[in-house]
């Protein structure tokens, strides 16, 4: 239970979103605080996986197993979003309330949102897996979900950054601007050109396809 | 048939540290096999990479004729480790630990129960199984961890200081288990400081010394080796004071018998003292097991 409590902080900025802006800004940052969630239960899956390794050392007993990698990443990450899923839940049935969104539309935002988790559950895998700091393995993806979640266009919307093109650019560098960018178009919240949607589902497939590769070349499942 | 061969072992961490040299030994199924050493001198580093979960430098080993660097996926599902130092999840049960690692075995959920229950048992689990782990003693939470590596009911068995932290009840517990374990064929290697336990267990062993090799052979082998054989005690006469006893280490039968006999003569208590493990291993080693070497 406490864990689902938890799971919800990443929908306390739409609260105050919703107290000082209005109602279809509130909408826009729930879709990236549903964003968000998934994006977190990947980036924090370093914390379980930096505990298993150098604490509890169940990786090790993990390792002389059938267990790869990849399933124990992204089981560790299923685990962390399950608990996270109310809180999903909650703001899919605010964003239906508050108006009509097309099935197709939701499966795709979340699709998105997936995505972006399968590319930050292997950059996870590669913090726990290679720092033996339990103070870096906390700090390190506090400081990328600052990063990554309240510093892009996450919550509030692309169009915001008109008046700055300089950091516009730079938001476009992030993954989760684009994850966000894509499930606000698809709740039609947004309305973005054709080549910006094509542009967010290159880079979200190509992130995760990155980090894949990173992780498989970078993290320690055997020590070297 | 040999389940484990080592040929030339070394390891040379990224940072420079030299763990492992040259080391080559075989292990037949069936076996236990100890690994004995000082602090630091490089027990965990061979058991982990023969457990694929540390890469060798130099050298080859093989597990189950499998090499460990290049099939490591043939050997990991055969194979169990119980780590140094591991802990169970404060917030989970007994029981759900071992079920959870039999499950990621690969069984049934049903064959999972019947085996957790079975191995709970034999440890002296059962009747702690719906506890938080936060709420077991130390020596129930290494109980614990060495059921979830025997619940794989492995072929190869690699434990890194199993009985730390155990009573002697508990070690004996786990002595018996393992030894059971060897009647069905399992090989095991385990590394430990309590020589009484590699007197107890170890059908070979090896001690390593800063990485090498400094014994290769049977207990018995050690002592004899090591020219530690039997010691006898001769006390002072009676009513003569309270010097100290004179402790001899005789050669043959024939000089057993002649202090034997001066004994008799001189009206002195004899005792004889067997070697221990402990007196070959300090004097292969060169100092005590307590000396802290890195």
């Amino acid at each position: 239970m406490l864990l689902v409590v938890i799971s919800l902080f990443s929908f306390l900025p739409v609260i105050f979103i919703f107290v000082f802006a209005d109602q279809k800004s509130a909408m826009q940052s729930l879709v990236g605080a549903i964003v968000l969630t998934f994006s977190f239960t990947g980036l924090f899956a370093s914390q379980s996986v930096y505990f298993n390794k150098q604490w509890f050392r169940f990786q090790d007993m993990l390792v002389a197993s059938k267990v790869s990698p990849a399933s124990y990443a992204v089981g560790l990450s299923v685990s962390g979003l399950v608990v996270a899923l109310p809180g999903v839940l909650v703001a899919l049935v605010l964003l239906l309330l508050s108006g009509p969104a097309p099935a197709f539309g939701i499966l795709v935002a979340l699709a998105t949102s997936l995505l972006l988790w399968i590319g930050l559950v292997f950059v996870g895998f590669a913090i726990g897996a290679t720092t033996k700091n339990a103070r870096r393995a906390n700090s390190i993806p506090q400081v990328l979900s600052i990063a990554l979640g309240f510093l892009p266009p996450v919550y509030y919307p692309l169009s915001k950054l008109d008046a700055y093109p300089a950091a516009q650019a730079f938001a476009m560098l992030i993954p989760t601007t684009h994850a966000a960018q894509l499930a606000k178009y698809y709740f039609g919240l947004v309305d973005i050109p054709g080549w910006q949607v094509a542009l967010g589902w290159a880079y979200l497939l190509g992130f995760a396809a990155l980090m894949g590769f990173l992780a498989s070349r970078r993290a320690h499942w055997v020590d070297p | 048939m040999e389940v484990v061969r080592v040929e030339g072992l070394g390891k040379t961490y990224p940072s420079g540290t030299k763990a492992l040299e040259g080391v080559s030994f075989s292990i037949e199924r069936g076996q236990i096999f100890c690994l004995l050493g000082r602090n630091g001198a490089g027990k965990t580093t061979l058991l982990r990479i023969l457990a694929t979960q540390l890469k060798p430098t130099a050298g080859r080993a093989f597990v189950l004729g499998h090499d460990v660097l290049q099939d490591p996926k043939a050997i990991r599902p055969h194979i169990a480790v119980v780590p140094q130092e591991a802990r169970p999840q404060m917030m989970l049960s007994p029981y759900d630990h071992i079920l959870y690692f039999c499950l990621i075995r690969g069984r049934s959920r049903a064959d999972a129960r019947e085996r957790t229950r079975k191995v709970m048992d034999d440890l002296g689990l059962w009747e702690h199984r719906d506890k938080l782990a936060s709420d077991l003693s130390g020596g129930l939470r290494q109980r614990l961890i060495i059921a979830m590596a025997l619940v794989a009911d492995p072929e190869v068995l690699f434990l890194d200081e199993p009985t730390i932290g155990l009573d002697p009840l508990g070690r004996r517990s786990v002595w018996h288990m393992l030894r059971e374990l060897t009647r069905k064929g399992a090989t095991i290697l385990l590394t430990t400081h309590y020589l009484d336990e590699a007197e107890m267990l170890a059908d070979d062993l090896l001690i390593v010394d800063k990485g090498r090799t400094a014994f290769l052979g049977t207990v018995e082998a050690a002592k004899g080796d090591t020219g530690v054989g039997m010691r006898v005690i001769v006390e002072p006469p009676a009513g003569n004071g309270t010097g100290p006893p004179e402790v001899l280490e005789p050669r043959s039968a024939e000089e057993v018998l002649a202090i034997v006999e001066r004994g008799l003569r001189e009206k002195r208590k004899v005792t004889f003292k067997p070697a221990s493990l402990e007196e070959a291993f300090i004097k292969i080693v060169g100092g005590s097991i307590e000396v802290e070497d890195t």
